[in-house]
C-alpha cells in the first residue's frame, strides 16, 4: 500500500512536470514561461526526493528552482521585457 | 507555430530513439559490481555514513575536483563576458514583499547551507548543494535591494583559497599515503560523529566555500553590469 502511494505520487509529479514543460513552450508571455520552468525544476526536485535521492533534490531545488529562475528573470530584464 | 511543431516533432523523435535504445534494459534485482562494493564497504572504508558523499568525495574525489574546475572556468567566462560587455539594463526596484522577505530569510538560509555543508558525511547534502544554498541566500539579499554590490574582491580570495585547500588536501594524501586525495590521511573515526570520515568534512567545507563564493561573484558581476539605478 505504502509502495503504491509512493508510485502514485511520483507518477502525479511526473505528469505535472510534463504538462508544465509543454506549457512553458506554448505560453505567450516570457515571464510566465520562466516561472513555469522554475516550477518544472521544483517538481523535479520533489521527484528526486520521492525516489530517495535527497542529495540531488537539495541541489536541484537551490540551483534549478531558485538560482536559474532568477538568472532568467534578470536576463529578461536586460533584454527590455520584449515578449 | 511552425517552429513549435517542428520542435515538438524533433523532441518526440529524440524521445523515441532514447526509449527504443533503453527498452530492453531491466533493473537488476540486486546490487552488482561497484554499487555492491560501495554499500558493503563504504562505511568501513571512509567512515562516512552518507554513502553518496563517500562516493562523491572519497571514491570519486578526482571527478569532484574536475567538476570544481569546470564550475570555475564557467564562472570565469561569465564574469569576463559581463566585464567586457556591460549589457546595460536598470535593475528594477524590488516589490515590498520581496524586500521584506529578503530582510528576514537570508540568515536562516545561510545557516541551513552551513548545516548542509558541515553534515555532508552524516545527512543528505555536502559541499556542492550547501554552497548553492548559501549562494541563493546572497541572491535573495541582492534581489531585496536595488543598489549595486560594492567590493567583491574578497569573494575571489575565498574562492582561490578554497580551491587551493582542495588541491593541497589531495597532495597531502599523495605525500603521506602515496595516493592523491586519499581520504584516510585523517582517521576515519567512529561513523556518525561530526568529526569523522577522514578529510571528507574538510573537502566539503572547501567545496562549499568555493561554490558559494563563485556563484555569489557571478550574481554580483551580473548586477554590476546592470549599471546604476
Amino acid at each position: 500500500m505504502n509502495m503504491t502511494l509512493l508510485a502514485a505520487a511520483s507518477m502525479g509529479t511526473g505528469i505535472m512536470m510534463l504538462v508544465a514543460a509543454v506549457a512553458a513552450l506554448v505560453v505567450k508571455k516570457l515571464i510566465s514561461a520562466i516561472i513555469i520552468v522554475g516550477f518544472v525544476s521544483l517538481s523535479a526536485s520533489v521527484l528526486f526526493l520521492l525516489m530517495d535521492a535527497p542529495d540531488v533534490a537539495i541541489t536541484e531545488a537551490s540551483i534549478g528552482a531558485a538560482i536559474s529562475t532568477v538568472i532568467f528573470l534578470w536576463g529578461r530584464g536586460k533584454i527590455g521585457g520584449q515578449e | 507555430m511552425i517552429r513549435t511543431i517542428v520542435g515538438l516533432v524533433i523532441v518526440l523523435a529524440l524521445s523515441a530513439i532514447v526509449i527504443s535504445s533503453v527498452s530492453d534494459y531491466s533493473v537488476p534485482s540486486e546490487l552488482i559490481g561497484a554499487g555492491l562494493n560501495y554499500t558493503e564497504q563504504g562505511v568501513d572504508d571512509t567512515g562516512s555514513v552518507n554513502l553518496v558523499t563517500a562516493v562523491v568525495v572519497a571514491y570519486r574525489g578526482l571527478d569532484t575536483l574536475g567538476e570544481v574546475v569546470v564550475l570555475f572556468s564557467a564562472s570565469t567566462a561569465v564574469v569576463l563576458i559581463l566585464t567586457l560587455i556591460p549589457i546595460g539594463a536598470n535593475p528594477t526596484p524590488p516589490s515590498s514583499i520581496v524586500a521584506f522577505t529578503a530582510g528576514i530569510l537570508p540568515g536562516a538560509i545561510v545557516l541551513f547551507g552551513i548545516y548542509v555543508i558541515t553534515h555532508g558525511h552524516l545527512s543528505p547534502g555536502g559541499g556542492f548543494p550547501g554552497g548553492a544554498v548559501v549562494a541563493s541566500a546572497f541572491l535573495l539579499v541582492m534581489l531585496g535591494s536595488n543598489t549595486i554590490p560594492g567590493k567583491t574582491k574578497f569573494l575571489t580570495s575565498i574562492e582561490s583559497l578554497a580551491g587551493l585547500t582542495f588541491g593541497l588536501l589531495g597532495f597531502w594524501g599523495m605525500l603521506t599515503l602515496g595516493q592523491f586525495l586519499n581520504n584516510l590521511v585523517l582517521p576515519a573515526g567512529s561513523p556518525g560523529r561530526i568529526l569523522s570520515a577522514g578529510i571528507i568534512p574538510l573537502i566539503s567545507l572547501a567545496i562549499g566555500a568555493k561554490v558559494a563564493s563563485e556563484l555569489s561573484g557571478v550574481f554580483a558581476s551580473y548586477r554590476k553590469a546592470g549599471g546604476e539605478e
